[in-house]
């Protein structure tokens, strides 16, 4: 049976085991603010590459600045942010510009899905484990994000706001058909895939080092909520005796043998959900 | 989080797995043939000759194919890619060979009672990680390197020393689930180094199922599941 106090501290333990990352990624993302411009819809022209270029340097030095003064210059993610900012832009980061602009609307959009789900009474007061899912998978969302519009910003891209419009509306036309636990998780797992599939496809498509390392770290993470809502949303259509087992620690011997296998269908994941480069880039 | 569980020394198995450099990892997979920069590396460690504690599996073979791209050919970037190719084949030899103890220990009864999910679990990850060798024997000899059929010695004798030490299924659990993260980590840190675009898919689509995998063992150990905000390579093999 749930066992909420330890879930509670198991969720805590797991965001002070990330409070590094975390130290490193703010100062960093507060260093790039200044750096804005109109996504390019086809290959930059030479001024405008030599107009991000000296912004850039620019931007690189107070960044660099502030990330020493905080002690996070040689850490991983705050030196690979001055290094991306430190490096000239080049034609080819017009397509990279656009993949992190469609990966934020994607990360924005699983955000406001989320923030819905927790609005429904089914989800608000009903399995305390899928509650504390939901809250804790949106606010790893919401560091996505930023993380995404930080590095497109850094390579010269205007920062996405909006949530992806492709996706959102399959949201807003699903939203009132969201009657029960099962619906929120098949809705909330075609979001995983989707976001899954596309930092996979984006992996080949890069040509920036830093943000292919960036989208294998946060497609590790997506593929995991995929894992889990697969997993969730099978013990729910187990029904009473199910549900009881989405529980932290769960009665393990009681799970159905399906239980260890439904979350990776395939050895292979296929991108086959993977949303375009400039789906959700900024017009 | 602590790394003590049941009889298995984590800790002690996580600084033997995390130790070895890629000078020395390299060269334990046995990927030392002329003609691979990997060759200069290849003299100073022995490729294993040690069976692993049970059998290497081979069960259930995958209906789903590995991304159509990696095929037979070689990746285009070369040595660089083929050193990584057989530095994940050697660790899914590990992978494989390990989930085959598992199931040889859990058939025998050294596990004591197995719940049905555990060992649908262990047979499902044991085919992925067939799968993935396969894959990646696949690039190697489609380059025409030699397949690997050997994991890295060292960690092949860390794990086996573990794994004798494992009484129950939680401990094969913790076993299993540090492998699993090693894994995932080391494709995450393989892909931005990798140049061709077979295999960053390939590399990509297998770090993917690792890291599931990873997630369904937490929650069986009774850990939140996703508990990385952006995952880390911190444990890489190298």
């Amino acid at each position: 049976m749930l066992n909420e106090p330890a879930l509670k501290g198991l969720i805590e333990e797991s965001q002070d085991l990330h409070s590094d990352a975390m130290r490193e990624v703010k100062p960093a993302l507060a260093g790039l603010t200044e750096l804005r411009h109109d996504a390019p819809t086809e290959p930059l022209d030479t001024a405008t590459i030599a107009r991000i270029n000296d912004e850039r340097r620019s931007s690189s030095h107070r960044t660099g600045a502030a990330l020493a003064g905080a002690g996070l210059l040689s850490t991983g993610i705050g030196a690979a942010l001055v290094g991306l900012l430190a490096s000239p832009a080049s034609a080819d980061e017009a397509m990279d510009i656009q993949i992190l602009q469609t990966a934020t609307s994607l990360e924005l959009l699983a955000v406001a899905t989320y923030a819905a789900a927790l609005e429904l009474p089914f989800i608000a007061t009903g399995n305390a484990v899928v509650k504390a899912f939901a809250e804790t998978t949106m606010a790893q969302h919401k560091e996505h994000g930023e993380a995404f519009a930080a590095s497109g910003k850094a390579l010269g891209g205007k920062e996405q706001t909006e949530p992806n419009a492709k996706y959102l509306a399959v949201v807003e036309e699903t939203k009132p058909k969201l009657v029960g636990p099962a619906d929120v998780v098949t809705l909330a797992a075609t979001l995983e895939e989707v976001a899954t599939d596309t930092y996979l496809a984006n992996l080949s498509l890069l040509t920036d080092t830093d943000a292919k390392a960036l989208f294998a770290s946060v497609m590790g993470v997506e593929c995991q909520h995929l894992a889990v809502l697969r997993a969730v949303g099978a013990l729910i259509a187990g029904g009473d005796a199910g549900i009881a087992l989405i529980a932290i620690p769960t009665d393990v011997a009681a799970l159905p043998a399906a239980a260890g296998s439904v979350a990776f269908p395939k050895p292979f994941e296929e991108p086959d959900l993977a949303s375009p480069p400039a789906e959700g880039a900024v017009k | 989080m602590s790394k003590k569980n049941q009889n298995i020394d984590l800790e002690a198995l996580e600084a033997g797995i995390a130790k070895p450099n890629r000078r020395g990892f390299l060269a334990l997979v046995g990927v030392g043939a002329a003609g691979v920069a990997l060759a200069a590396c290849s003299s100073d460690n022995a490729t294993s000759t040690t069976d692993t504690t049970a059998a290497a599996g081979g069960a259930g073979s995958s209906t789903t194919t590995a991304p159509k791209s990696t095929g037979s050919t070689a990746p285009a970037g070369g040595g660089g890619d083929l050193e990584v190719a057989a530095l994940a084949a050697g660790l899914e030899v590990l992978a494989v060979n390990t989930y085959g103890a598992a199931l040889a220990a859990a058939t025998a009864g050294s596990l004591g009672a197995v719940p049905p999910a555990v060992a649908e679990y262990v047979t499902t990850a044991q085919a992925h990680h067939q799968a993935a060798l396969d894959a990646w024997n696949g690039v190697l000899t489609g380059a025409g390197e030699p397949a690997v059929t050997k994991p890295p010695a060292d960690l092949e004798a860390t794990v086996n020393a573990e794994f004798a030490k494992v009484t129950d299924v939680g401990g094969a659990a913790a076993l299993a689930l540090m492998l699993e993260e090693i894994a995932a980590a080391t494709y995450q840190k393989a892909i931005p180094t990798l140049e061709s675009k077979a295999a960053i898919e390939l590399a990509g689509s297998i770090q993917v199922v690792d890291a599931q995998h990873v997630a369904i063992l937490l929650f069986v150990s009774g850990q939140y599941p996703v508990p990385d905000v952006f995952a880390s390579t911190e444990k890489a093999a190298a």
